[in-house]
């Protein structure tokens, strides 16, 4: 009677387990024609995603290197030209440090916030029901929490009437009209929005986390915080990681909330390297001194990617 | 000696036990708290609807409005004033028509990439997920340009066109990691039957994979629905252009309608999104663990 | 297959919303950034069809800058759209460098011989001595003035500067605020800077259109001390307010310089023109200075490619012509310059007497005579100032905007 075999490995796996090298002609020839029945299937979407995303990439960075006439098309060659003018630029310098800023912010806030709530709400009475009302904001679209935020920083609005509450006496702060008070406004609104992904990514990974090694602990005496600083937190990392890169990307990219809320901040092109590169582009009509602007944007964005790409494979590794 | 240990552990025990206690009701209090100043701008939302342009001017933000029937006036304005109408059914349009693609197209890829063997399976799956690592500013001159170029500037299909390419990079990802996880034997079984792979992958695997390409399909949906960026410089005409473009162009127009009504039409706008939220929860979540994976 | 039929359909689907939007024969389309005359230049559109068999087809645009890039990349691409709005001033010329716009000027040579427009008007839309424009509409910035307010002060329009600081202090007196002026929608900041400059130094406000003027020069400073001391005096509303012409109709200011197209949203708030509000043009700080009024008049343009469609020319001659004077008027509450037609209210027709009387001269608006590429950057700059009127504010304002300017001409 034949055996019922479960095991998932194939005719091929099988021959490789025995010696033989798979790299005979058979396979070869084998291989070669399983490349086209695979390129079919990838077709369409190697079509697409070439065309549409990676051509305009290209074009982008060539465009860069040339100088816009206006009405009359692209002219020639500019060199470096673009790249010299950003360098001198004030307002590229201002949204360069405010992007940073505003990066660091993004990702470190809805951090910790986010730790410090699922760890607050796990394993609480209405657990489900807190994790619903932090997490809804999140499935709205940025362009809407920016109306509504739009309007509860108004002057006569909603945070100033709180704090008028809090001080005795009237608040009247233009807190999306003035330099020191419109980003951090935004970055309240962002964190807002977004915490609530962050605490259910970070509950997930909570309880993924095996519960021997912390039950073992707390046996030998140690304290709640101990507990979490030397064993959960380590064993919480390759999540945090994947949250800090999404977080990351959104940060750098982030331009619904800022064209929404920004719209009345008088220095509004300086709020993000992303609004910066539209005001340039499509206001001022400098296509191509825009498209160095998105280029330096993507070089930053790839280089910390990469980055993380890199840590995060070092601490797999570490953990396994 | 064991038994002056026993005893010293119950005590210990005992104590953690009430400073656990108290420490639950803080942190119910806080959680209550915190929830509470979450729920704000919700309140907020929900009253400033229901008040008229001039009850809203003159009375406190957080007020209760006098009467419920002012919304209809208020979403009748918005609706007609931002034109809604054509911007939910163009939102609808590229989210449902550019996911679907763009989820079946990923699903064609996955099959090749994870089901077939060939040489330098990784090089061409970095080529498709490589659409994905740019950040979107790079994309705006270009496709501009180009759109116009071709004449599909300001149209449905150059929308749905974008759309579709740029959801495609993810659900592959997701799609490979899970079909390289699903059990090959029925594959090989139909193989041996003299089956083609487009029927082994027909019939086969994209049955079950419905999961993920549910959560994928939502996750890009939204995404699509959200776009204000693209809308803007792609297709900013009236009749095409998405809805949060829409909501964005009727905030910061001229017309004197008041936060009241700007309110109420962000309130139309996220509708679809929230209703699609309450009824697929579960293949929300199932969505954030796929991405997060 | 079932691979193949989805990608058919898809790609007919495609081809067929791709042509979406196709107008009828004698149709024409009329290209524009300002959705909020979206309904009554369709109005017009309409008449234009029953009286003439060309229908006006609008067709908006959300944001000027959008509009200014599609309208630019279509003349790379050599493909303009036939009919379309555009801004005078600078922008102007550089539409017209483009090569690809048609030469009005036998239209024109029509318009004034008939006696509907005056041969100055021209003058407006002129570019190297061809007129390459008709008006869109024609808007003269004025102050309206709240009648109640002025009445509680025991105040009448103000015929001099004296006058005017007279008025500003009997409102206050009577708890009114004097003046009104928002930075809502980032792109207003200007307003009161150009009427400041043309009442106390009209020919320093020319010079600084083609950089002969710096924006730290002592003209300016002086402007902007004048501006920044009426502040100080509490004579403003808060800039912060994003309901601009409402907050007019609930009396935030009594005294709302502004576009006469904005006679219209002041009625829509609730506020009758004659009964309720009415206008008047701001003295000049020097009585000896000829009286003045900023202008304001976007033109319709057609490319050249249209001249020979004369359907498109038959629009065009329509909606300037009495009848489309008219219609334009009744939908929308603008004039467009017709001597012949309506005024649109009793307040722009109470204007037009007004500057019959005294013999105001027309000056470009700030808008369309700073160069395109600086327009955002400078407005950004004033609106700055509004929100922080200080001297210091004031300071740091000009030296920005001088380095961008002087980086600009010396690149000319």
């Amino acid at each position: 009677m034949p055996e019922i075999n479960d095991n998932i490995e194939s005719d091929a796996e099988l021959l490789q387990r025995v010696g033989w090298s798979g790299s005979g002609p058979e396979e070869r020839h084998q291989r070669k024609r399983n490349f086209w029945v695979a390129f079919a299937f990838m077709s369409p979407a190697i079509l697409l995603v070439s065309s549409v995303l990676l051509v305009p990439v290209g074009y982008n960075i060539y465009l860069s290197f040339t100088k816009w006439k206006k009405f009359k098309g692209l002219d020639e060659f500019a060199g470096f030209g673009n790249y010299e003018r950003l360098s001198t630029n004030p307002f590229f310098t201002d949204a360069f440090y405010n992007t940073s800023i505003w990066v660091g912010a993004s990702v470190l806030f809805p951090l910790i916030l986010g730790l410090g709530l699922a760890v607050l709400v796990r394993g609480m009475l209405f657990e489900s029901l807190f994790k619903d009302i932090i997490f809804i904001p999140r499935i709205l679209a940025p362009t809407a929490v920016g109306v509504l935020w739009f309007y509860v920083y108004a002057p006569d609005g909603v945070v100033n009437r709180f704090l008028g509450l809090i001080a005795g006496r009237e608040v009247d702060i233009g807190w999306l009209y003035q330099d020191n008070t419109v980003t951090p406004a935004i970055i309240v609104t962002f964190v807002w929005q977004t915490v609530g992904l962050v605490m259910v990514l970070i509950l997930l990974g909570l309880n993924a986390i095996p519960k021997d090694p912390i039950e073992a602990a707390h046996m030998d005496g140690a304290s709640r915080l101990q507990v979490f600083w030397y064993i959960t937190l380590p064993l919480l990392l390759p999540t945090l990681l994947v949250v800090t890169i999404l977080s990351v990307l959104a940060g750098f990219t982030v331009f619904d909330l800022l064209w929404v809320m920004g719209a009345s901040y008088p220095g509004q092109r300086t709020l993000s390297l992303a609004v910066f590169q539209y005001f340039e582009a499509f206001q001022k009509g400098s296509w191509a001194f825009g498209s160095a602007i998105a280029v330096v944007l993507g070089i930053v964005v790839l280089t910390v990617t990469w980055t993380q790409a890199i840590l995060q494979a070092r601490v797999d590794r570490m953990i396994r | 000696m064991s038994n002056i240990e026993y005893h010293l552990d119950l005590e210990a025990i005992a104590r953690r036990e009430k400073k656990a206690h108290r420490g639950n009701w803080l942190a119910m209090a806080g959680t209550i708290l915190i929830s509470a100043i979450w729920i704000v701008p919700f309140y907020y939302l929900a009253t400033s609807i229901f008040k008229t342009t001039e009850e809203y001017s003159l009375n406190h933000p957080l007020s209760l409005p006098s009467s419920v029937t002012p919304v209809m006036e208020n979403a009748v304005t918005a609706w007609s004033n931002a034109k809604m109408g054509t911007g939910m059914m163009n939102s609808a349009l590229y989210g449902f028509t550019g996911a679907a693609l763009a989820v079946f197209i990923a699903a064609l890829a996955a099959f090749g990439l994870s089901r077939i063997d060939f040489r330098g399976k990784n090089y061409w799956f970095m080529l498709i997920f490589a659409g994905t690592i740019f950040p979107l500013q790079m994309y705006l001159i270009p496709l501009f340009f180009l759109y116009q170029k071709f004449g599909i500037l300001n149209t449905q299909f150059g929308m749905i066109l974008f759309y579709t390419a740029i959801c495609i990079p993810f659900p592959v990802l997701v799609l490979r990691n899970y079909m390289n996880g699903m059990s090959r034997d029925m594959d090989e079984a139909a193989r041996m039957d003299g089956a083609s792979e487009f029927t082994v992958f027909h019939k086969i695997v994209l049955p079950n994979c419905w999961g993920p390409m549910t959560a994928t399909f939502l996750l890009q949906f939204t995404w699509i629905w959200n776009d204000l960026l693209f809308s803007t410089v792609l297709a900013n005409r009236t009749e095409v252009r998405s809805i949060m473009n829409a909501l964005q162009v009727f905030q910061g127009s001229y017309s004197s309608v008041g936060p009241n009504v700007v309110l109420t039409a962000a309130v139309i706008a996220s509708v679809p999104s929230i209703l699609l939220y309450f009824i697929l929860r579960k293949h929300f979540m199932e969505g954030m663990r796929v991405s997060g994976a | 297959m079932e691979l193949s039929s989805i990608t058919t359909a898809a790609f007919v689907a495609g081809t067929v919303t791709l042509g979406a939007g196709t107008t009828m024969a004698g149709d024409v389309e009329l290209f524009h950034d300002k959705g909020f005359w979206s309904e009554a230049l369709q109005q017009v559109g309409d008449v234009a069809g029953e009286l003439t068999g060309n229908r006006i087809i609008e067709s908006a645009y959300a944001a000027p800058e959008q509009y200014k890039a599609f309208i630019q990349s279509s003349a790379a691409s050599g493909d303009m759209p036939d009919m379309f709005t555009w801004w005078t001033g600078g922008i102007f010329e550089e539409l017209v460098s483009s090569g690809q716009i048609g030469s009005l000027d036998a239209v024109w040579d029509e318009l004034i011989s008939s006696g509907d427009f005056d041969a100055s008007l021209r003058d407006f839309y002129t570019v190297d001595g061809v007129a390459y424009g008709v008006p869109l509409h024609l808007s003269r910035w004025v102050a309206l003035y709240n009648k109640a307010q002025f009445a509680d002060a025991g105040i009448s329009e103000p015929e001099t500067w004296g006058d005017l600081m007279d008025a500003a202090e009997k409102l206050k007196a009577a708890g009114h605020t004097p003046f009104h002026a928002t930075a809502q929608d980032g792109w207003r900041g200007f307003i009161w800077f150009q009427e400041i400059m043309i009442r106390t130094n009209p020919e320093a406000y020319k010079g600084l259109h083609d950089g002969s003027v710096a924006y730290d020069s002592d003209a300016v400073r002086n402007a902007f001390q004048i501006w920044s001391d009426w502040y100080a005096n509490g004579y403003f509303s808060d800039p912060r307010s994003n309901e601009e012409a409402a907050d007019f109709a609930r009396g935030k200011g009594a005294i709302y310089l502004i576009g006469d197209w904005a006679i219209g949203l002041v009625e829509a708030a609730g506020m009758k023109a004659g009964d309720d509000f009415s206008a008047f043009i701001m003295p000049n700080q020097d009585p000896s200075l000829q009286s003045s009024a900023i202008l304001e008049g976007g033109p319709i343009v057609l490319s050249k490619a249209a001249l020979d469609k004369p359907d498109v020319v038959n629009a065009l001659k329509f909606f300037v012509s009495v009848d489309g004077a008219n219609a334009w008027a009744g939908a929308s509450g603008n004039a467009l310059g017709n001597n012949n037609a309506e005024p649109p209210n009793s307040v722009v027709a109470k204007i037009n007497a007004d500057v019959a009387a005294k013999g105001t001269i027309a000056l470009n608006r700030w808008w369309e005579a700073v160069p395109a590429e600086l327009q955002g950057e400078f407005v950004a700059e004033f609106n700055r100032f509004m929100l922080d009127p200080t001297m210091e504010t004031a300071e740091k304002v000009m030296t920005t905007i001088q380095s961008l300017n002087a980086d600009y001409w010396a690149s000319q």
